[in-house]
């Protein structure tokens, strides 16, 4: 089931506008390797559980995965034919706003290459370009 | 053993001094410490990635200053692959210093073929040493560990000297535990949408009028 906030302040968001680096986020905290994002964007709940269940699928019993991403903002939409003006349309769909260099996943207790190969069909899903990242030295 | 480094004194100050500094391959650096003036460094890339990647902690600068010194700091860019500017504080041997040291699984555990998982909580830790025996990195050795053991911080082998600085002795640092269920997909159907903070409040004024 695709992930959604429990309860929010407002129902639409502006759409907002994505500027600099990820500051914040950009580092594996929870497991040994991880898949970074290098270009800014949305990524809804319903890819990043595509994402999920694609690690999932490869992972099976092994490892842990962490999804650092959480879909905040609610994305709106009008509906086809529809003429113009009557405000601003329903919400659609919920999306997390990613920042070049923001962490989207972690695995821990498998081997690089195993956690490799499980992001590089993770990868595929993602709209955005991503890179393999390990645990920066302390 | 501390590993050589050597070091330019920076003249210079100020981002755009430092961005063209780091494009000819050097990284900036400052020193301080035991009371004296702070000194601006220049260090060679390629050389301190070495010493970074080998572990150390403690380094003999030569060149523009000759003292031993302890990295104090790193500063990363955004996609943690290059490092912007280094913090040295000046060091003596035998001075007790205190450090965060990672935390590394050897081994392989058998609770793993039993059809556990080896979950790791802490991945590092901060300890007080000597100087001198600074680890590169604190070994937990899981060939013992067995499905639903754990491993805690009073559990880890430290070098001769060290103490570790942690409220929580009793933390677990490894464990191995049953994985859990792979979620059932659309097992539940999606609910609408979420609640909306002071909405209900907002209607229920409403109606009363």
């Amino acid at each position: 089931m695709a992930l959604m906030p429990k309860r929010v302040k407002h129902r639409k968001s502006q759409r907002g506008r994505i500027r600099g680096d990820a500051s914040r986020g950009n580092r594996v905290v929870f497991g040994d390797f991880g898949l970074q994002t290098l270009q800014a964007g949305w990524i809804s709940a319903q890819t990043l559980e595509a994402g999920r269940i694609a690690a999932q699928q490869y992972l099976r019993t092994e490892g842990r995965l962490y999804v650092r991403a959480f879909p905040h903002k609610p994305i709106t939409s009008i509906p086809l034919e529809t003429r113009m003006g009557k405000g601003k349309g329903e919400p659609e769909y919920w999306a997390a706003v990613v920042k070049p260099g923001t962490v989207l996943y972690e695995i821990s207790g498998i081997s690089e290459e195993a956690a490799r190969m499980c992001f590089a069909r993770l990868a595929h899903k993602m709209p955005v370009k991503v890179r393999f990242l390990r645990r920066r030295p302390v | 053993m501390a590993q050589l480094l050597p070091v330019e004194i920076r003249e210079t100050s100020g981002k755009r001094r430092n961005r063209r500094l780091r494009e000819r391959g050097r990284i900036p650096a400052v020193l301080y410490g035991h009371g004296l003036e702070s000194v601006s460094l220049a260090v060679p890339s390629e050389e301190l990635a070495a010493v970074i990647r080998h572990g150390s902690r403690l380094v003999s600068l030569t060149g523009g200053v000759s003292e031993s010194a302890f990295i104090r700091d790193l500063q990363w860019d955004t996609f943690g692959t290059h490092i912007l500017h280094v913090d040295f504080t000046r060091i003596s041997e035998h001075e007790v210093v205190e450090v965060r040291v990672g935390i590394e699984l050897r081994g392989e555990a058998p609770g793993v073929r039993e059809g556990g998982v080896v979950t790791q909580h802490i991945h590092e830790v901060e300890i007080s040493c000597p100087a001198s025996v600074i680890p590169e990195r604190l070994e937990v050795n899981i060939n013992h560990l067995k499905l639903t053991e754990s491993i805690s911080l009073a559990g880890l082998e430290l070098p001769q000297g060290a103490k570790l600085l942690a409220d929580d002795l009793e933390a677990i640092v490894v464990e191995c535990v049953v994985p859990a269920e792979l979620p059932e997909e659309a097992a539940e159907a999606a609910p609408g949408e979420p609640e909306v903070i002071g909405a209900k409040e907002k209607e229920e004024a409403a109606e009363a009028e």
